[in-house]
């Protein structure tokens, strides 16, 4: 009797770890391994559904109405807008597409993931579909694969710059600067009279880094000097680079008290209560402000000059794009070319309030105007976001936890560029 | 006796054998009510293990296995920069959090525990305000203590200024100085009351015949504490001991949610298991290396089971010895 329960229970187990074994992809998919095959092809014209993930939860009523304008053109295809938490995105996605199911159009992180997750082979080559050669080279690169094919169709521009409060400028008799120097006599003053000038977290690291790119233009140079650290002419142990550093360094005692225990959404508070004068971030803050206080007399300032009218260049990256996985290869090109179009951009930067990164499409909000004038004036790429987003662990993180280290008094101003340029020697090759 | 009776008589052994066999069947059949557990417990317990041991043999690209590296992995991870000064920072920070965990926590529990077991009133009231922060989660601890050594606006800093100790604030954990011990205490604050009930259940199930009988042959309260209690009480420490010690190399949501996955400010935080969630899965950058985050995960392991081998297998012997 004991044998026979023993054996049945092995028995069971043997059938239980062989139906679990297949692990994660018999689990989790809808109808067995998907692969390239699409579920049953419909006879009648029912309509396809569509999935489309994204990590931007708060977009969701912008996609509504788009979408609506999409199957309004489309009846046979419905699409299904499933954000998820933008921190877990990148491992819900992987696993996703590793387990071969459940999403068909994804909006894919820029640079150095989105190359990645190409390289796997989950995405189909939109170098074919129409609109997407109209869009500039540069932002496609957010989105290329290893093969240079195109994966996504870029979804915004964005841009790092310094948010500063108008009438609290007006209140202490400031003009925003336009050279460092101006940038830190504007600082004293704001200080001396009180106001923490510039609200900065430092708890995520890579908010540092983003600060640091605005300022890159004044110490380092425009799209010469990126050219020239690219043909590896320029390394990070450079004067030039170290300079950019040192202002950092010099930045701290405008920052608030214990700017590195404070969160982001501590120093946006600082901000829009008009505690702090300025803000250091990616335009996509724009919307915050505007929603937590209307009445804020808002604007910007692009970069800082080498030296009194200078060029002030917008630091500039894409970011996310849109890319189709494999099911449903027709229809999704259907919405894919949607999103290629004037129409989708249009409708994008008037609903999120953001830089869309389709030709000829005119903002609505007079600031994100201002900001499509100034980038097609002059702009350069957020160094380390579109050319030092690789490595293990990247040279942007080390760079950034550098920074980090350099505010706790752990690490010098060299040893922050040290530890960056030892990061990118192992995996950098520069392009003689 | 009949002839009935005979045959009654085996009939009845019969039936006898026939129900203890019933009550064997019975009594196997129990053993079947384990197998949910167990599946679940082979599916994402056991095979998550092995398949790491698998990955960390493989380098990946993304997401997806590269090819068969052997050894090469754990040869980055204690030779290579920046890969072993985090291991050995992180491995440091772990010890640093169990030592000052035992101090904190099953000190101050034991303590705790023992005046709960004196006569002292309201008992139960204690017992249950001890054991309420663990209704709460890790996550939301995590949080509330953020908020309240916010250095801004925090309450801790804020109450320190209110009775005039102005030159304690500090950011707590904002600073290398303080942010891993901020983050220890509030680990133990949150682990106290479980601390306390198991070492109260151990203090009270020692007989009370053995205080009784050492009273009457004149012992001091102390020698009672040191004779009767901490021995008899023993098996209850070496329980917490090990669980303590397996909670500190284990210890990552605490962290996670106040310092995020870069054991912040600048890794003074950091442990093996934000290390190896970093390694594993990356930042929002990526940069994920899923071979050598599996290698430290086999790492972890390893260490972890093998040291409490070695503590159970110490105590246990000093057990016997009493």
């Amino acid at each position: 009797m004991r044998k026979m329960a023993m054996s049945l229970i092995t028995l069971l187990l043997v059938f239980f770890l062989a139906a679990c074994s297949g692990g994660p992809p018999a689990a989790t998919s809808d109808g067995g391994p998907a692969t390239s095959t699409p579920a049953a092809e419909s006879p009648k014209k029912d309509p396809v559904e569509l999935v489309m993930y994204s990590w931007r939860t708060e977009d969701k009523d912008a996609y509504t109405k788009i979408i609506a304008a999409f199957e309004k053109q489309n009846p046979h295809i419905k699409v299904k807008f499933k954000p998820f938490k933008s921190t877990e995105y990148n491992t819900i996605l992987t696993n996703t597409l590793t387990a071969g199911s459940g999403v068909d159009i994804l909006q894919l992180r820029p640079y150095t993931i989105a190359t990645s997750i190409a390289d796997g082979g989950y995405l189909l080559p939109l170098d074919e579909i129409k609109g997407v050669s109209e869009i500039a080279k540069d932002y496609l690169d957010a989105a290329r694969g290893s093969d240079g094919k195109v994966y996504g169709v870029p979804l915004s521009i964005n841009s790092a710059i310094i948010f500063y409060n108008k009438q609290l400028f007006a209140d202490h008799g400031v003009q925003p600067p336009e050279t460092w120097d101006e940038f830190i006599e504007v600082c004293k003053t704001l200080k001396d009279k009180g106001i923490t000038p510039i609200a900065q977290s430092g708890k995520a690291a890579y908010l540092l880094s983003i600060a640091h790119s605005i300022f890159v233009p004044s110490s380092l140079g425009g799209n010469d000097a990126v050219e020239q650290m690219l043909k590896g002419d320029l390394t990070f142990t450079d004067p030039a680079f170290l300079d950019s550093i040192k202002q950092m360094q010099e930045l701290a005692p405008y920052f608030p008290q214990d700017f590195i225990a404070i969160e982001d959404k501590d120093a946006q508070a600082l901000f829009y209560t008009g505690k702090a004068a300025m803000y250091i971030n990616g335009s996509y803050r724009l919307e915050t402000f505007e929603k937590y206080n209307p009445d804020m007399k808002l604007d910007f300032i692009p970069s800082l000059a080498k030296e009194k009218g200078g060029d002030t260049p917008m630091v500039n990256w894409v970011d996310g794009s849109i890319a189709k996985a494999t099911k449903h290869p027709e229809e999704a090109k259907v919405f894919i070319e949607f999103l290629a179009s004037q129409e989708f951009g249009q409708m994008f930067s008037d609903e999120l309030n953001r830089l869309s990164a389709i030709p000829n499409v005119t903002p609505k909000d007079p600031l994100v105007q201002k900001m499509t004038q100034l980038s097609e004036k002059s702009m350069v790429p957020f160094l380390m976001l579109v050319h030092f987003g690789e490595g293990t662990p990247t040279t942007k993180t080390t760079f950034e936890d550098s920074l980090q280290g350099m505010y706790i008094n752990k690490l010098t101003v060299e040893q922050v560029a040290e530890a960056t340029k030892a990061s990118a020697d192992k995996w950098f090759k520069p392009a003689k | 006796m009949s002839v009935w009776g005979k045959s009654t008589e085996a009939k009845r052994q019969r039936r006898v054998i026939q129900g203890i066999r019933k009550v064997n069947w019975q009594k196997q059949l129990v053993h079947l009510f384990l197998l949910p557990a167990l599946v679940f417990y082979v599916c994402f317990q056991v095979y998550p293990i092995f398949s790491a041991f698998w990955n960390s043999f493989f380098s990946f690209k993304g997401m997806q296995r590269d090819s068969f590296i052997g050894l090469e992995n754990f040869v980055r991870l204690f030779t290579e920069s920046p890969f072993k000064e985090m291991f050995y920072r992180g491995f440091g920070h772990n010890v640093i959090f169990f030592i000052v965990t035992v101090i904190s926590k099953l000190v101050v529990a034991f303590l705790l525990a023992l005046l709960i077991n004196s006569k002292i009133r309201g008992k139960e009231f204690f017992k249950t305000v001890l054991f309420l922060p663990k209704l709460l989660s890790v996550i939301v601890v995590g949080f509330l203590f953020s908020l309240i050594l916010n250095p801004t606006y925090g309450a801790l800093n804020t109450f320190l200024k209110f009775v005039g100790l102005q030159e304690w604030t500090r950011p707590w954990l904002g600073s290398p100085d303080t942010a891993l011990y901020t983050i220890i205490l509030v680990n133990s604050w949150y682990g106290l009351g479980f601390a306390v009930l198991i070492f109260l259940a151990g203090l009270q199930a020692i007989p009370s015949e053995i205080f009784d009988a050492a009273k009457v042959d004149g012992a001091s309260g102390w020698t009672m504490l040191w004779r009767i209690t901490l021995p008899m009480a023993m098996p209850a420490v070496m329980v917490m001991t090990i669980l303590t010690f397996i909670g500190a190399f284990e210890t990552f949501e605490l962290i996670f949610a106040m310092q995020g996955s870069q054991g912040g400010p600048y890794y003074s935080t950091d442990v093996l298991a934000t290390y190896f969630y970093r390694l594993a899965f990356g930042s929002v950058d990526g940069g994920e290396s899923i071979g050598l985050g599996s290698a430290l995960a086999v790492v972890l392991f390893l260490m972890i089971s093998s040291a409490t081998a070695i503590l159970l297998f110490f105590f246990k012997k000093k057990e016997y010895e009493q």
